[in-house]
């Protein structure tokens, strides 16, 4: 009685071990492979970015990157459904200035061109509106 | 009974071993000489501060654009490879490679290019990274001028591919190394170019500009201080840093505004930085980097 209790407490901590992290996965690698392609012609890829908002777990995903001043950027977004599943990406100064943001009016832009008039550290923030899979991946490129 | 939980306990075993070390990986973690221990510090804020530094294919595209003619004598040769025989030198050199590779790219200087290439395989080979540059499928898209843009997209992916690959290997030192080796190097061809092109103002303005990137190294070679060879970069940053530190950078926030046009949020930015730079200042900075640039590459 003894050992079959123990056989189904490994046999229930092995199941969940190995089945959680099945429940929350996201692809936000394939998501950022496949926005590469998808910036505009002219555009040099720079960097992808994984967005994966572990399920509603973390609010937003952040990266930063030394904009310069002259260059235009591009920074696109990818998921699965509608076209940002409610993704949105913003970007701030170093002051943390809000100087663009992909959600306009309360619409959603799959893609912000961003000519930059001023060289410094920028935060790239991805925040999750509604009740969208919370997973993408995006794109940002450059042109002079 | 016995047999049954032999059977889950080996199963998890499996689970477990599945997420081991490759032998690869194990001989690259092996391989490492002064770099071989990295200290016990927070990655993640490595790692944010080694994802800001810029790409120098963006200095390259700068170069082009003004209309600088190519020049491969402000490159580092090819052929110096073989005098990069410790791992702290190969890492830089990877990086200086990396940033000639992409200029010659930018150039559809071809030839000179795939010389790169070949280096920059036998580097990375020789580090135990070899397994991110797929020579074949650059060498191919090298020998044609239409593939420029798929080339310098699976450039920058391996090189991409590389630093996410070290960081999570906790090996973020070469990384650094990597990085502020291809840095110099784009720097070091800025300032030769603007020596010989004074009035050039956008170009002076990009190496005041580099005062920004240059503080974020050296936060990141803050972090290694106590390797020998790490600490004595440092030094040299250092003395370049006290010649960037007499350049002023004004930074004036004023709101964006924007606008959709077929689809793509367009930003117009409002704010302005201003780099007040001498001449003085850029013929400093130009002789401090070019030593340091011997140095390593020598």
């Amino acid at each position: 009685m003894y050992m079959k209790k123990i056989t189904l407490s490994i046999f229930l901590i092995s199941l969940i071990a190995l089945s959680t992290p099945l429940a929350s996965q996201c692809n936000s690698e394939n998501f950022a492979s496949a926005c590469i392609p998808k910036l505009a012609s002219g555009f040099n890829f720079l960097k992808s970015y994984k967005v994966d908002g572990e399920g509603g777990a973390k609010e937003k995903v952040e990266y930063s990157y030394v904009f310069t001043k002259g260059t235009q950027y591009m920074i696109n977004l990818c998921a699965s459904g509608t076209a940002t599943d409610g993704i949105v990406v913003t970007i701030f100064d170093s002051g943390r200035n809000k100087v663009a943001s992909s959600k306009i009016n309360g619409q959603f832009i799959s893609a912000i061109a961003y000519p930059c008039n001023a060289t410094g550290i920028y935060y790239i923030q991805y925040t999750f509106d509604g009740a969208g899979g919370k997973c993408g991946g995006s794109a940002l490129g450059f042109k002079r | 009974m016995k047999s049954v939980i032999l059977a889950f306990a080996t199963a998890l075993l499996l689970v477990a071993c599945g997420k081991s070390k490759k032998p690869d990986e194990q001989a690259f973690l092996n391989s490492l000489d002064s770099t071989k221990k990295g200290p016990s510090i927070d990655e993640e804020v490595i790692n944010s501060i080694l994802q800001q530094i810029p790409s120098p294919l963006e200095i390259s595209v700068l170069l082009k654009e003004s209309g600088t003619k190519y020049n491969f004598s402000l490159l580092n040769t090819p052929d110096n490879l073989s005098k990069y025989n410790s791992n702290f030198k190969k890492a830089l050199n990877l990086g200086v490679y990396g940033t000639d590779l992409g200029y010659t790219n930018i150039y559809q200087q071809n030839k000179d290019g795939i010389k790169y290439l070949a280096s920059i395989k036998s580097l990375a080979n020789e580090l135990n990274i070899g397994q991110f540059f797929d020579i074949e499928t650059i060498g191919r898209l090298a020998t044609n001028s239409k593939n420029l843009d798929s080339l310098l997209l699976i450039t920058t992916e391996n090189f991409n591919s590389i630093n996410r690959y070290l960081q999570t290997q906790g090996r973020a030192n070469l990384s650094v190394l990597l990085l502020t080796g291809g840095w110099l190097e784009a720097m070091q061809i800025t300032c030769q170019v603007a020596s010989k092109d004074l009035k050039n103002k956008e170009l002076r303005e990009k190496i005041g500009e580099q005062k920004i990137i240059l503080e974020q190294i050296l936060l990141l070679f803050g972090f290694y201080k106590e390797d020998e060879n790490m600490a004595s970069l440092l030094k040299d940053l250092t003395d370049l840093k006290a010649a960037f530190d007499k350049i002023n950078i004004t930074y004036t926030y004023k709101e964006s505004t924007m606008e959709v046009v077929n689809g793509v949020a367009v930003i117009k930015d409002n704010s302005t930085t201003t780099v007040d730079i001498t001449d003085k200042d850029v013929q400093a900075i130009t002789s401090i980097a070019n030593t340091i640039r011997i140095k390593i590459v020598s």
